[in-house]
């Protein structure tokens, strides 16, 4: 560090000029942290012997949570998928499943065990989501602990050290080392100016140490919590080199191994035992023959007292006429339905940028990285395959099924390469880092969200200034689209909420919209 | 059931049972009519994802285009973005389904796409002159000429095609034979200003 950091900044560091509480609280409004209401207790009205019908369009899991809540209220609900599945994004792939991606059609050929799936969307549930979690609770799916980090999982990056893959607790280990060496360094020299009490200041200086693993004198030179190079059981350990930090600079990766376990990926995560879409499954399960599926919406027309939606199934068109309309068809399928929507939703309609994400998915022959002391968690490469995941579930089984590649847009490459280029570029970035990866793993599937048919992207993107947050036009159109059209019509679904790409704001969503339906029903009552 | 509805039934079974494992049958199906997904309901076109309207082309502009995507020939190019998202659609259909789809818009309804592009139409008006040599007076198209219909067709769509053969995006290809004509021509355009001109003056057309 060539620039000693000033006491000034010290100060808006520790967060003197605002109070420490206004510093949570700024975090927490900068959705680092974002606060979720009580779990559900949705109070709706049942509408009587009026049986009001309600046309919910996709069953994505927004308008599974509406079905469900609808029905159970009394109301008449028909729910329509255009495709063969419930849960769009939500989605596992077992033994013989249809990746319908367009123009990439694949069947799975995993092997047929319950702990044999990919989770090829959602994949994690913070425990802070707790609509979610009531739901699982209420419908009875079990969970289990997803495990999103493993310490002995690798980082690798072809720019440094040569390529050879280290262990992420090699690197974090001494990136904290490093880091904290240069924290106690300034420490030391704005206790001169004594912002902190005698007392403050050793608590902090204790806690940098720790953080840091340094020496009696503040310094840095290493750490055993980077694993032995030898011993450690029955004779002493033996500290492993240091790497210089400047090799560790030559990454980008420790931006993402720092944070990948803060915020809504912070431990405790969990995942429904069997797969993601074990929530999906017990909704439609109590849902019954009210969801239909290969049902394509091709018009909607809000009226005065309802919506008429038209609907094909096996090549013939039928129509329903309903009271109520939840919809979450992502917006830029909608923008090619027939509708008759006001001009400013249509404009809002078109904002939206679709979401581009890809995974791929190998079975494992054996569980390889178990024999590398890896269970759970993921490795990171500073490649288009970004990640590894080895899974949570199913350990010490003969096979398993790991992530190959997560890649969730803004990087050129994977996802508009064919089957066959993805494949061997998840191999060759994936021998990098298990030398025998190519030879270990077989029947690979890969899915690039933004072409799978009946969806067309990932999760809806409203900001366009990555990193700058939202426009105040931007969120003008955000809460037009979530106002209802006359009263009758609701999108819903995590395109309508401030944190997509989450199961818990979909359902948030489509629970402001039963709240915002009710209380016009109650009005009215 | 007919007796002989009965027959190939069975025939289709035991068909079936000789080429499928009892797994596989179980598998979701699937065909090659995945247009509306993109293109809208009924191909009426879908700026949300800039697919064009399918509905009211001819069938013989649809074949060929779907032929060109199939081979490489149009939807290669790094920066023809809409292009790449269809070209690997089209390599996977054999001759059957590029006919059976082409068969199936030609059941679509034709209803002429909203006009979204504001320009100056009366100087659109003269550029136009050179185009209809191919696409017709009233941009009605002209089978002969191997130009499509332009009336009618979203003209969001007709703006990135136009930039994209100015920019040789499209038609750069060396077996597109329309493709390098309509190259040629554009640049009677100048530049964008020309192309939203002519683009506006066709909005005004019959459609």
């Amino acid at each position: 560090m060539s620039k000693p950091v000033s006491r000034r900044e010290f100060l808006n560091l520790i967060g003197a000029s605002g109070g420490s509480a206004a510093v949570l609280t700024a975090t927490s409004a900068l959705g680092l942290l974002p606060t979720t209401a009580a779990a559900a207790s949705l109070d709706l009205l049942n509408p009587g012997s009026s049986k009001r019908q309600v046309a919910i369009l996709g069953a994505g899991i927004s308008g599974l949570t509406a079905a469900y809540e609808l029905t159970k209220a009394g109301y008449d609900c028909v729910v329509l998928e255009a495709s063969h599945r419930a849960g769009g994004r939500i989605f596992t792939v077992r033994s013989g499943d249809l990746i319908d991606e367009i123009g990439n059609r694949q069947y799975c050929e995993f092997d047929d065990e319950p702990h044999m799936y990919f989770n090829a969307g959602a994949a994690r549930i913070p425990s802070t989501h707790r609509n979610l979690l009531h739901y699982t609770k209420e419908l009875g799916v079990e969970l289990e602990i997803f495990i999103n980090e493993c310490k002995n999982a690798y980082v690798q990056d072809d720019n440094m050290l040569g390529g050879k893959p280290i262990r992420n607790i090699e690197y974090t280990t001494h990136a904290r080392g490093f880091m904290a060496d240069i924290m106690a360094k300034s420490l030391s020299g704005i206790e001169l100016d004594e912002p902190f009490t005698e007392q403050e200041s050793e608590t902090l200086l204790g806690m940098i140490r720790s953080f840091g693993d340094l020496n009696e004198d503040n310094l840095y030179t290493g750490s055993l919590r980077a694993g032995y190079a030898s011993g450690g059981f029955l004779h002493h350990g033996v500290q492993k080199d240091m790497i210089a930090f400047r090799d560790l600079l030559k990454t980008d990766l420790g931006r993402l191994l720092l944070n990948a376990n803060e915020g809504d990926t912070g431990p405790v995560l969990l995942q429904p035992k069997g797969g993601m879409d074990m929530t999906i499954q017990a909704f439609v399960a109590n849902l019954g023959d009210r969801v239909k599926f290969r049902s394509a919406v091709t018009a909607v027309q809000v009226k005065e007292q309802g919506v008429d939606v038209v609907y094909e199934q096996e090549g013939v068109r039928h129509k329903i006429e309903a009271d109520y309309c939840f919809n979450c068809i992502p917006t830029h399928l909608m923008a090619g339905i027939e509708h008759n929507f006001p001009a400013e939703y249509v404009s809002a309609m078109k904002y939206v940028r679709r979401g581009e994400a890809f995974k791929a998915a190998f079975q494992a022959k054996t569980r390889f990285w178990e024999d590398e002391d890896i269970y759970g968690g993921g490795s990171w490469l500073n490649s288009p395959i970004q990640e590894i995941w080895y899974p949570p579930h199913g350990i010490h089984k003969a096979k398993g099924v790991i992530l190959g590649a997560y890649d969730y847009g803004g990087r050129a490459g994977l996802m508009n390469l064919s089957q066959e280029e993805r494949i061997e570029l998840c191999l060759a970035e994936g021998e990098k880092v298990h030398p025998d990866y190519r030879s270990l793993v077989e029947k690979p599937i890969t899915i690039a969200w933004h072409r799978m048919n009946h969806m067309l992207g990932c999760s809806a993107r409203w900001s366009r200034n990555r990193g700058q947050g939202w426009t105040h036009e931007e969120e003008t159109m955000y809460h037009t689209l979530q106002k209802p059209v006359n009263g009758r019509h609701y999108f819903i679904g995590d395109q309508i909420s401030m944190h997509s790409a989450w199961q818990e704001s979909a359902i948030m969503s489509a629970h402001w919209a039963l709240a915002d339906m009710d209380k016009q029903a109650r009005a009215t009552a | 059931m007919s007796v002989n509805r009965i027959v190939v039934f069975a025939i289709s079974l035991l068909f079936s049972a000789a080429i499928l494992s009892a797994e596989e049958i179980a598998r979701e199906p699937y065909n090659d009519r995945y247009c509306m997904t993109c293109h809208g309901v009924d191909g009426r076109g879908n700026e949300g994802v800039q697919a064009p309207r399918l509905a009211g082309m001819p069938a013989w502009y649809l074949q060929r285009q779907l032929k060109n995507f199939r081979a490489g020939i149009r939807g290669t190019h790094p920066q023809d973005i809409e292009g790449l998202a269809m070209q690997p659609m089209a390599a996977k259909l054999s001759d059957e389904s590029i006919a059976d789809i082409v068969a199936w818009v030609g059941s679509w309804e034709t209803i002429a796409a909203e006009r979204t592009i504001e320009g100056d139409a009366a100087r659109g008006r003269n550029f136009y002159s050179a185009c209809a040599l191919c696409h017709g007076d009233n941009a009605e198209g002209n089978e002969a000429m191997g130009a499509p219909a332009l009336a009618g067709q979203n003209d969001w769509y007709l703006l990135t095609q136009l930039k994209n053969f100015m920019a040789g995006y499209r038609g750069s290809h060396a077996e597109d034979i329309y493709g390098a004509q309509m190259r040629s021509m554009v640049n009677t355009l100048r530049n964008e200003a020309g192309i939203i001109n002519v683009v506006a003056y066709i909005n005004t057309l019959p459609r």
